[in-house]
């Protein structure tokens, strides 16, 4: 192995072209538009598809590609009304099965869903991967992803979602304070082992994004959701930079850069000695700082400004204080 | 057979991919290299039928691994009576290993769930896998049902190990790399033939066979300082399927071995947070010092540096109680982080 991709893009063509032929056949006479909507692709990409396969073939017995060894489609048909009929086959006739390492991304994906309310039936899910394993030219590569309880708060949004109903719980926001909230669900999102709720906050009158893990008496009311949520769009990015945000100053080894890559925008570094680099990092408050330094100790240290600095030293001699227990027991 | 190269514009990677899948599915008994060297549509017009074609045959080797690398299965016959002979090999595409299983169907409701399992990679090679997979489902023309609510799941591997890692799984190839357990002052170097990549309590771990203690391990990528090399000639035979199982078992039993026993402060982030942990339980209603200010949980954990690396974000949230190394650990942390940020800053700031 020479460790060498193939020609990005190349694959995807080869598998769409691949997968496009099946399709056609199961169909008649299918409008380009159609076709692009069921798999997700442009128009022109499916237009360009169907010239190539009208042309290709095999070389046949006199190696010269002759008519009868070729594709061919109802010309008329897709110049002038952009419709699709397959009129001659040659050699597959069936879509090709996945790789093993195709098979092993839908399977830990699934995996990794397992919480959601819509894989509740395990069984349906085994059977599932199962059919995936089967469908592969060779045993999936062997990626696993543990699979989380299923969670009781995704549960009752997904239920209040189909139901057109608000929820409300207790929240506990990243600065700290506690309050009650009634939400409009709009989107489940998830970063690894993070869950999130998007929504639109009664309270704040603005779509918001909350923890499900910072979420506490959790229910969906009998107040129906309002119209603020249709034709909203949501950000694509869950981390919202602000204004407001504080500036920090912190020294960390290039390697761990990686770890703050939620906080760091501008990716500016600034070598020190050694591995180890000087960035700036945007949080929105010393709350949420102090926490993040805390759990990377030995890692990041924050150098300026002196409150922030101060805040995060405080909190561990917080910590650490708890511990000078006078029976000497730590 | 055309002496010399045609005069239509070249045709594309796609084209000649697709051309040569064409023609060896078609074929029964196979195609020499020299066959499809000089009939292919895509090689024919580069060929030269007396002259040096040593490029044509590279590019006609990357080709075979491209294809194999999509699933496909590109067999090589090798002739009965002359098998040395590298000149007679034959090479085809069986149609009943390339076609999809007739039983292989999916419902509405499961193309949704596959769609969703395909939009958790959002980077690296398995989004471009996914995003293949899912074609290949398109194909079936199912229409897939909606979700009741919108999702976006998105899982990183951001660990720079992933890719090469999963690449050596794939190809039975054993690695080597410096591995840091903590408390050991320098990293290690490990010879490992990868058996499973399994995503475990939020981290990715290696479940491999460490060639030099001839047993069987789990790494965490975390762990891994430094690129991960390919050990030249050192292959293995991949051990099939069970194996991303089997190290979700062994850490699974790890994890419920390991109790830790944790004070909260009653209404922190730490209380809400913690108790939301698989089997986070609360043990009782108020510790037994009669605080209410304070609960008392119990958590189980895989590794004891990871979790104390958590707790200590927690700050004086947090009083662990046993067990005693873990104890340590986030009173390290914690004084740790104290000193490193009390006084100026040891740097001149410009």
């Amino acid at each position: 192995m020479t460790g060498r991709l193939p020609a990005l893009g190349a694959s995807d063509k080869l598998t769409f072209l691949l997968s496009l032929i099946p399709y056609l056949m199961d169909h008649d006479s299918v409008t380009v538009t159609d076709v692009a909507a069921h798999f997700g692709v442009s128009p022109e990409r499916v237009r360009d598809a169907v010239r190539l396969i009208a042309v290709s073939g095999i070389p046949g017995e006199t190696h010269q590609y002759l008519d009868g060894d070729l594709f061919d489609i109802h010309w008329d048909d897709f110049e002038e009304y952009d419709r699709i009929t397959l009129t001659h086959l040659v050699a597959i006739d069936d879509s090709p099965r996945f790789s093993a390492r195709e098979a092993a991304a839908l399977i830990a994906g699934l995996q990794y869903l397992s919480s959601l309310p819509e894989n509740a039936d395990r069984d349906a899910v085994a059977s599932l991967m199962a059919k995936l394993s089967r469908g592969a030219s060779a045993p999936p590569t062997q990626l696993a992803v543990s699979s989380p309880d299923s969670d009781t708060a995704m549960a009752v949004i997904q239920a209040a979602g189909r139901d057109g109903v608000q929820v409300e719980f207790d929240y506990l926001n990243a600065r700290g304070e506690h309050d009650h909230r009634f939400v409009d669900p709009l989107r489940l999102e998830s970063v690894d082992s993070d869950w999130y709720l998007r929504g639109w906050c009664h309270l704040r009158q603005a779509p918001r994004t909350f923890r499900l893990d910072r979420m506490s008496e959790l229910g969906a009311t009998t107040q129906p959701v309002g119209s603020h949520g249709a034709g909203l769009m949501l950000p694509d990015s869950l981390f919202q930079a602000s204004d407001e945000d504080l500036s920090v100053t912190i020294e960390l080894p290039a390697s761990a850069l990686a770890l703050l890559a939620d906080y760091a925008p501008d990716r500016r570094t600034t070598a020190v000695t050694g591995h180890r680099v000087q960035t700036t990092l945007r949080v929105a408050h010393h709350h949420g700082l102090k926490r993040l330094v805390a759990g990377l100790a030995g890692i990041v240290t924050v150098l300026e400004p002196t409150e922030a600095r101060q805040a995060v030293a405080d909190w561990a001699a917080a910590g650490a204080a708890r511990y000078d227990d006078p029976t000497g027991e730590a | 057979m055309p002496t010399t190269p045609d005069h239509t514009p070249r045709t594309t990677v796609e084209e000649r991919l697709f051309s040569l899948v064409l023609a060896l599915i078609a074929t029964e008994i196979g195609l020499t290299k020299s066959d499809i060297l000089s009939t292919v549509q895509g090689y024919r017009q580069r060929f030269l039928s007396d002259g040096d074609n040593s490029n044509l045959e590279r590019q006609f080797e990357r080709d075979k691994d491209d294809i194999r690398e999509l699933g496909i299965p590109l067999e090589t016959v090798h002739p009965l009576d002359d098998p040395g002979n590298n000149h007679l090999l034959r090479y085809r595409i069986p149609k009943g290993l390339y076609n999809l299983p007739a039983d292989v169907s999916f419902s509405p409701d499961e193309l949704m769930l596959l769609k969703l399992a395909a939009t958790v990679w959002r980077e690296g090679s398995l989004s471009a896998e996914s995003r293949r997979a899912l074609t290949k489902l398109n194909s079936l023309g199912v229409d897939s049902s909606d979700p009741v609510l919108g999702y976006a799941p998105h899982l990183r591997a951001r660990d720079a190990s992933f890719a090469p890692l999963s690449k050596a799984l794939d190809h039975g190839q054993v690695v080597a790399f410096l591995y840091l357990k903590p408390g050991e002052s320098s990293p290690r170097r490990r010879r490992v033939a990868p058996r499973a990549l399994v995503l475990h309590g939020g981290r990715w771990h290696l479940y491999g066979t460490d060639q030099d203690a001839d047993a069987t391990r789990t790494f965490l990528l975390s762990r891994i300082v430094g690129p991960v090399v390919i050990v030249p000639g050192e292959t293995f035979l991949p051990s099939g399927e069970g194996m991303g199982q089997q190290a979700l078992d062994e850490l699974d039993a790890l994890w419920q071995a390991n109790i830790a026993e944790l004070d909260v402060e009653a209404g922190s982030d730490a209380a809400v947070r913690l108790s939301k942990r698989k089997a986070g339980k609360p043990m009782a209603d108020t510790s037994p010092t009669g605080n209410d200010a304070e609960s008392t949980l119990t958590l189980h954990y895989t590794d004891v540096d990871i979790l104390a690396d958590e707790l200590a974000g927690y700050g004086p949230e947090v009083y662990v109680r046993s067990p005693l190394a873990l104890r340590q650990a986030v009173r390290t942390r914690l004084v740790g982080v104290r000193d490193a940020h009390t006084g100026q800053a040891a740097r001149e700031l410009a």
